[in-house]
């Protein structure tokens, strides 16, 4: 879970939330990353961790998205306290 | 019935320079084909934009005080900035930028209300540009099912543009979806928006909007999180994945046989009709040779494919599809391709064509030439016809796994199997030598898991069938007639000669020694070249040479197979055409996208060499 240092989503254990900080893309794959809901602010759930590969699947925006770990790793979390969620999307 | 209408074209009511054009528009997954196919039935056609090949349904909606509106169901966008060729077309269309289709006079945003305060981040970009928009909140029924709610009143009253809540699997909402369609589409009121190209401004801005808009979120479900857990399962996933393959692959067989016999009785019997009805002639011969033996033949498998459709269909509205290309993303990468390249791979197996075209979505240039190189090496539907006869001539039906896996749909599973590895080795080929390159990053959205709907599917169904009639009433039909003719002359003394002494006899004798070591006699050489108009030209070819033939009526193709051709012969033909790429379409459809003769040219060699050698290696083991 993000501790008090910046985090990055690929460090996110299944079942924990956090909220997104910033993305280490160029201009074209970040607009495309937020189009597809990793918006600085929202909040992100890793909800499992696909066995065998490198991919994790999470949850954003009321969405489900899956990731490669080398891409998820490139998005930072907002450094929080344990379970403090901001921005909870009821769904 | 209804007239068909050919939509896109003149408007039957008012000035024909009214533009009555509506583009539906919105995130992929929300409903917008079910909407469009609510909204207009079957008055729709499928084409592609011409120039570039990404499909576009038309269809078009009569209003009970004659008037007509037009609908384009467009491609699915997460927001203005396209980065695929499907999404760059959608966007080109709702800014007028597009060189084929007229601006649309007006357009309906289709939204998921159980996932409002996201999607309603689309609105600010949509309005933007500038047309009146009706904004259409989907899925109702299953907010409501799950306990939300949202006043659109307050949504229409922060958006400024009308707000409809609506369902496109119950109807709900479809009146005043109408009442706007008959509406002069005049320009909404302006409405402070958030600046367009903020995304974190467009989110907050959303989030607010909803939360003013009293809405509430329906519960999560529950059962998407259980059904992930197993079809995400380590050891169970890929087992699921490989059980529901060989499922759809048995059921080709054992589900379609009684439904094709019956066709082909009708076949049959119709053949009888015409043949008692016209008198003795040319036309007779051509009539019912040339075209119901031909085209008959083909058109018996629309079966088959109309099965392989339903479950593609049940695979990919169900969700499940989405799944599987997390599951198969691991085996993409080992051999160098990244896991986009799947889901061009998958709609392969329904033809080329479009895969070529789907590798669009692929931004890596070498990844999408890898891409479009293989696609036709995966079985696509045209071989299907082909395997389905020579498996059934020669292949005896014996249980294997019990009632599960009969010997016909595990060799039928081996043909695809074969496919599929001689497309990832090829791409293992193409990315350790010429085609190198970093892979690229892997973002794949998993829509929610649904339902999949009897109307959907059988929406899909029909416009697999209008697609493979109309191929089979053109190409097939053409290249049948020439055929015929071919095989009709010269004539010998008043009457048409023996086959062998045609004209087509000839042909097929002069190039009888290449296709030899095949195991192959002239006859089935005609078929190969035939088929390279189309694959499945081969089987009507067949149907029109050995029906011809005989003396007594056709003998059914199978058994004449079967007196022509060794089992050898029978499991080098599959693997020629296996390997082949006896598809004219493709080669041109490759030669576009890669600009050029050089590549198509190259793939054709390639895949003829390893056609004709596992051809030749099959006969020599078969014997
Ligand atoms: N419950 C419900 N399901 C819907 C509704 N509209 C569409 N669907 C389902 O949502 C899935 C995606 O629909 P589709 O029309 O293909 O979406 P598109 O990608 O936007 O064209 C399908 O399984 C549909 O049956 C609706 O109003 N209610
Ligand atoms: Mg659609």
């Amino acid at each position: 879970m993000p501790d008090t240092e910046s985090d990055s989503l690929d460090r996110l254990s299944p079942g924990v939330t956090a909220v997104i900080a910033a993305l280490d893309f160029e201009e074209a794959d970040r607009v495309r990353l937020m189009e597809l809901g990793f918006i600085p602010g929202s909040s992100v759930s890793c909800q499992r961790v696909v066995p065998l590969g490198d991919l994790a699947i999470f949850q954003v925006e009321g969405t489900q998205v899956a990731l490669r770990k080398e891409t998820a790793a490139r998005i930072t979390l907002q450094a929080s306290d344990a379970g403090r969620n901001p921005d909870a999307d009821g769904g | 019935m209804p007239t068909a209408v050919e939509p896109g074209t003149a408007t039957r009511h008012g000035s024909p320079s009214e533009n009555r054009v509506v583009a539906i528009c919105g995130p992929p997954n929300v409903g917008k084909s079910s909407f469009f196919n609510r909204l207009t039935g079957l008055r729709q056609k499928v084409a592609n934009y011409p120039g570039i090949t990404v499909e576009k349904r038309l269809g078009s909606l009569r209003l009970e005080d004659g008037g007509q509106v037009d609908l384009i169901d467009l491609p699915g966008i997460v927001g203005l900035h396209p980065r695929s060729e499907d999404e760059r077309v959608c966007v080109e269309i709702l800014r007028g930028q597009s060189d084929t289709l007229p601006r649309p006079a007006a357009a309906i945003l289709l939204l998921d209300s159980t996932n409002l305060q996201a999607h309603l981040r689309m609105v600010p970009g949509i309005l933007g540009l500038g047309l009146p928009t009706l904004v259409v909140l989907n899925m109702a029924d299953e907010l409501e099912a799950r306990g939300g709610s949202v006043d659109t009143k307050a949504v229409s009253a922060q958006i400024g543009a009308p707000v409809v809540l609506a369902s496109a699997v119950t109807g709900a909402g479809m009146e005043e979806v109408v009442r706007f369609l008959r509406g002069s589409f005049a320009p909404a009121g302006k409405v402070e928006l958030p600046v367009i190209n903020n995304i974190p401004a467009e989110r907050q801005w959303a989030h607010s909007v909803a939360a003013r808009s009293s809405y509430h979120a329906p519960e999560p479900s529950l059962w998407g999180r259980r059904l992930d857990r197993i079809f995400l399962h380590p050891v169970g996933g890929p087992l699921i994945f490989l059980a529901v393959v060989i499922a759809v692959f048995q059921s080709i067989f054992t589900l379609a046989v009684p439904i094709m016999d019956a066709v082909e009785s009708a076949i049959g019997v119709s053949a009888g009709w015409i043949g008692a009805l016209l008198p003795d002639s040319m036309l007779k011969g051509l009539l019912l040779d040339g075209v119901w033996g031909g085209v008959g033949s083909v058109v018996v498998f629309l079966p088959q494919i109309l099965i392989l459709f339903l479950f593609i269909g049940l695979l990919e509205d169900s969700g499940y599809l989405a799944r599987a290309a997390v599951i198969a993303d691991r085996s993409m990468r080992a051999v160098g391709l990244e896991g986009r390249s799947f889901i061009p791979l998958l709609s392969s197996y329904a033809c080329a064509i479009p895969a070529v075209m789907a590798a669009r979505t692929i931004e890596n240039q070498r990844d999408r030439l890898a891409t479009l190189l293989i696609a036709p090496l995966t079985t696509c539907s045209a071989r299907l016809p082909v395997y389905a006869l020579l498996i059934a001539a020669f292949i005896p039906e014996r249980p294997l796994i019990g009632p599960f896996l009969g010997t016909r749909a595990a060799v039928l599973l081996g043909l695809y199997a074969a496919g599929f590895f001689a497309a990832c080795g090829t791409a293992w080929l193409l990315k350790s030598a010429v085609l190198k390159s970093k892979p690229a990053p892997f973002v794949l959205q998993l829509p929610a898991y649904r339902w999949p709907t009897i109307r959907s599917l059988t929406f899909r169904l029909v416009d697999r069938s209008k697609i493979f009639l109309r191929r089979a009433g053109t190409v097939i039909l053409v290249t049948t007639i020439v055929l015929w003719f071919l095989a009709s002359v010269p004539y010998q003394n008043g009457e048409p000669p023996p086959i062998g002494e045609s004209l087509a006899g000839s042909i097929g004798r002069t190039i009888e020694p290449l296709v030899e070591p095949l195991g192959l006699n002239w006859k089935i050489g005609i078929g190969l070249i035939t088929s390279l108009a189309a694959r499945e030209v081969i089987v009507g070819t067949l149907g029109t040479i050995y029906g011809m033939e005989s003396d007594e009526g056709s003998p059914a193709l199978q058994q004449a197979l079967q007196a022509e051709l060794s089992f050898g012969g029978a499991i080098a033909l599959l693997m020629y055409f296996a390997f082949a790429m006896q598809c004219m379409s493709t080669v041109a459809i490759v030669r576009r996208e890669t600009g050029g003769w050089t590549w198509p040219a190259i793939q054709f060699a390639y895949m003829l060499v390893l056609a004709y050698s596992t051809g030749f290696a099959a006969y020599r083991i078969f014997g």
